[in-house]
């Protein structure tokens, strides 16, 4: 997997969505390629987030059992995906946050995020496939309403791509 | 294999682009040809690199004539 060849020094990032509410979702080498990732990134299919969690891959540990087994096993994995738990100011009029919520009701909804990190000259994108869950609105009354909802990754279905 | 199969089933799976590229048997200089030809920011570009990480030109090194003094 390509890795973006650009570093950052400091960068405002956001998170897109992409559209409609069966979308179909890019293919691992779309999501690796600039041209088919950056028209996602478009201000229309902007989430409105309050800031973007860690995102990218982490070490992990699958772990298997066996029913009257005396010893289960644990396989190290290098590359889970992270689950990402986003909070957003709740607007019931905003369709990207519509279109969100209607995929956690479902729970088997893939659809393509993209987060950018840009410099203001440079940008670099992180795209991946994945559905979510857990879906929940904090309406206190002493503050903004708020949306939370979890992002997981499907598992090898991510690219870094970046401006030339 | 031909390169425009393999092109065309790197740029259709959601699978791992190194896991599927790893079993597809293509010719290395075909790869590198191809990959020249290719638009630099497209989807078979981004195949055709994976592709040709498996599989690498190899260059005939050109052999040293040795001299042998008796």
């Amino acid at each position: 997997m390509a890795l973006p060849n650009k570093i950052l020094p400091g960068f405002s990032a956001a998170l897109y969505a992409q559209p409609t509410a069966s979308p179909t979702p890019l293919t691992t080498a779309a999501l690796s390629t600039v041209a088919t990732v950056s028209a996602l990134a478009i201000p229309a299919n902007l989430l409105p987030v309050e800031a973007i969690p860690a995102f990218g891959q982490d070490d992990a540990v699958a772990s298997f059992s066996v029913a009257g087994s005396r010893q289960s096993d644990k396989i190290p994995t290098q590359s889970a995906p992270t689950s990402m738990t986003i909070t957003a100011a709740w607007n019931p009029s905003d369709a990207m946050l519509l279109i969100i919520r209607g995929d956690a009701y479902s729970g088997t909804v893939d659809r393509t995020y993209v987060i950018s990190a840009t410099d203001g000259t440079n940008t670099v994108y992180y795209a991946f496939n994945g559905r979510v869950s857990e879906f929940k609105i904090d309406a206190a009354p002493g503050a903004e309403s708020k949306c939370t909802f979890t992002v997981h990754p499907r598992g090898n279905q991510y690219g870094w791509s970046n401006t030339i | 294999m031909k390169i425009v199969d393999a092109v065309k089933e790197l740029t259709s799976t959601y699978r791992s682009l190194s896991e599927v590229a790893r079993g597809l048997p293509v010719d290395a200089d075909e790869v590198a040809k191809a990959l020249a030809k290719a638009s630099p920011d497209s989807e078979e570009a981004t195949a055709l690199r994976v592709l040709a990480s498996f599989n690498p030109v190899v260059k005939p090194t050109a052999k040293v004539q040795v001299e042998i003094k008796d």
